[in-house]
């Protein structure tokens, strides 16, 4: 690992790569090019870039539906992804998975559900596999708050813990479950809830701080592939866009403006803006290469329309 | 998925004797899963109880440790833990000792297991199976009894499976380990389990996750699932003595029938009789009679009968329960019925005993 002033630039210019590459599918939204639902990860791009610093390519990330950004941390294609957005032939899962079932195996990372919840125990069985096969391997499932209201998720947690499987459950807590709050739907407080299943659960609450992420995780990652046991991080961050689509929503009145911009104050992706400038030709170059791929691809046609079914 | 029939091994005498009853043909085909196949797992609750589902993998936690793993009360966990296996390396069996639990899983089965493959465009496969106990014997009542074939079939990327002798027991499950790189449910029948099969007295299987022809014969053809093929095979071998000569397929595919072989079968008897274990709407009746309609309804020379369970959840008083589901009586009457265009006095009918009555080798609650 990089330390200090190198290793912030490298996490920021990771963020931003995120960022940027959400910006172009919101500039090219309005086109009809991307005819997939889109849950943008804007504002919680340092979550996955501070989780992906510690992990190997052999590890495994079971993401979510607002996957983007776990997917590029995680050294996903970004040509393929854009290319899948775009419904073409050449995206990584030949158009039939679009934004919400992002995967690039080859670098471990799962595909997602846009069920929430429901990819939560599949990471846990994962985990199993990689005890019972011996491989030095850690499997980690994101999920949002709103995952944790789910059986599932307590089912999970519990077999993960009785078997004690080496497993990460990393909680995005955005706070919003579409458009309903927290207090709207949990009697209970997550981190302290996972306790309950005799697992050891850390909150991380500045979530816009990558390197912070990026340290946290480390020591629990190391904790786990040291004695293989399962781990609970929360991490507080902020959805800055809808929950699904290209725009914004304050105008809707279930959350406030001044809170996000309040968290936005404090994003690096937004207050550092000398680094944004000097970091983006590049960033801006590789977006841009992407969608020449994209728009270059082939559409599927009959001949995919029923393979890969059994 | 291939479903033409393939060369097919010989089996050995050790693995599927003379004779030989359903729950052991279960047994040899868990004992050879787990031994064939190092990453072969065993999932579910009481899968290391005295019981042993039924005593199809009694004691193969203590032979195989750390490969039969008991579960807690979450059937929805439990799926997802045996898909997230499946996709890092592992061949989970997951059982169910009543098909209705399955329920409880069915966002896994039908959101995830099924779709895994295609979602993603073959970026992944999930090779697993689900074993499913239809719990019907008597008294089971309305949520330990049901048969769910049609609700899993109804969902493309499942191969949903009825297997209804010891010999398709060892082929299907067997070709599930080895060669099928995706989720498969097998429906088993609780009644079957202690019954003794003379194995050669069935026609062998030359397809493992295909359909089989069970009884050749001109007059009528029966499609039957599960234990309903044993009881149309009792019928006929009554109803031959009276002239009366009838062809049955065991669908056994209930995800993939086998459309040719029904549709040469009907050409050639002229009559379709469907008897599945379960209801009759939206299910395996009605997906046959699908395949006769779209393919040539012209080769019918009488309408359809179907028979299955009442359109009502299962009652638990025998006396309904008795009702509720077709007996061997029900079925002659309708073949013959079917066969001659109206009842036939001259052929003696059983007297109306219920199924369970005649195949329940075990007394109790379970």
């Amino acid at each position: 690992m990089i330390a200090g002033v190198a290793r912030y630039k490298e996490m920021f210019r990771q963020a931003l790569r995120i960022r940027l590459v959400e910006e172009k599918i919101i500039e090219l939204y309005p086109s009809d090019k991307i005819q997939s639902p889109v849950h943008l990860s804007i504002g919680q791009e340092a979550v996955a870039v501070g989780v992906c610093e510690h992990l190997r390519r052999e590890d495994l990330v079971f993401i979510t539906y607002r996957g983007h950004a776990f997917y590029l941390a995680k050294g996903g294609s970004m040509p393929q992804m854009m290319a899948e957005l775009y419904g073409r032939r050449n995206g990584m899962s030949q158009g039939k998975a679009g934004s919400m079932h992002l995967a690039a195996p080859d670098v471990g990372v799962m595909g997602a559900s846009a069920v929430v919840g429901s990819t939560i125990s599949v990471a846990v069985g994962a985990a199993l596999a990689a005890r019972l096969k011996k491989k030095d391997q850690i499997s980690v499932v994101c999920y949002g708050d709103g995952a944790t209201e789910q059986g599932t998720y307590h089912e999970a947690l519990n077999f993960a813990s009785l078997y004690q499987l080496p497993c990460l459950f990393l909680c995005e807590n955005n706070g919003l479950a579409v458009h309903a709050t927290l207090a709207e739907r949990q009697s209970y407080k997550i981190a302290e809830h996972a306790r309950v299943y005799g697992l050891e659960t850390i909150r991380i609450e500045d979530g816009w701080d990558f390197t912070k992420v990026g340290d946290v995780c480390g020591e629990v990652l190391k904790a786990i592939r040291g004695d293989g046991r399962p781990r609970v991080i929360e991490v507080l961050t902020c959805r800055y866009k809808e929950h699904v689509g290209p725009g914004e929503d304050y105008a809707a009145g279930y959350r406030s403006h001044a809170e996000v911009q309040a968290w936005m104050a404090k994003d690096p992706l937004c207050t550092d803006t000398a680094l944004v400038q000097a970091l983006r030709p590049a960033l801006d170059a590789e977006i841009d290469e992407a969608v020449a791929f994209a728009e270059a691809g082939a559409m599927p046609g009959i001949d995919d329309l029923l393979t890969d079914v059994l | 998925m291939n479903i033409s029939p393939t060369n097919l091994s010989p089996i050995s005498s050790e693995i599927m004797p003379a004779r030989m009853s359903y729950r052991e043909a279960l047994a040899a085909a868990m004992r050879e899963a787990l031994t064939r196949h190092d990453h072969t797992v065993i999932i579910g609750q009481g899968a290391t109880d005295f019981k042993g589902i039924f005593g199809t993998i009694t004691g193969l936690h203590r032979e195989f440790p750390g490969r039969v793993i008991e579960t807690p009360l979450s059937e929805d966990a439990a799926t997802g833990v045996c898909i997230g296996a499946a996709l890092n390396g592992l061949y989970p069996i997951n059982t169910h000792i009543r098909a209705d639990f399955g329920l409880l899983a069915i966002n896994q089965l039908v959101n995830m297991a099924a779709k895994q493959k295609y979602m993603f465009g073959g970026l992944f496969s999930v090779p697993m199976m689900v074993r499913l106990v239809i719990g019907r014997s008597w008294g089971q009542g309305a949520q330990h009894s049901q048969s769910l074939q049609s609700l899993f079939a109804h969902i493309p990327g499942l191969v949903v499976l009825m297997p209804s002798t010891p010999e398709s027991i060892v082929r299907s499950y067997a070709h599930a380990v080895a060669h099928h790189a995706g989720p498969v449910l097998v429906l088993e029948h609780r009644l079957m389990y202690e019954l003794v099969f003379d194995t050669a007295m069935h026609p062998p299987v030359t397809n493992p996750f295909g359909s089989h022809i069970q009884r050749v014969g001109k007059d009528v053809t029966i499609v039957a699932t599960s234990i309903m093929v044993l009881e149309a095979l009792r019928a006929s071998a009554n109803l031959a003595r009276y002239g009366i000569d009838c062809e049955i397929i065991d669908l056994h595919s209930i995800s993939h029938p086998d459309r040719e072989m029904i549709m040469t079968s009907v050409a050639k008897t002229g009559k379709l009789l469907v008897a599945d274990t379960s209801w009759l709407a939206y299910g395996v009746a009605a997906e046959v009679c699908r395949i006769v309609a779209e393919s040539d309804p012209g080769v019918l020379k009488a309408p359809v009968v179907t028979l299955g369970m009442a359109p009502a959840p299962c009652p638990t008083a025998k006396a309904l329960e008795d009702l509720y589901y077709p007996n061997l009586r029900d079925l002659m009457s309708a073949i013959v019925r079917l066969v001659r265009g109206a009842d036939d006095p001259a052929i003696e009918m059983p007297s109306e005993h219920s199924m369970s009555d005649f195949y329940k080798k075990f007394r109790g609650p379970f």
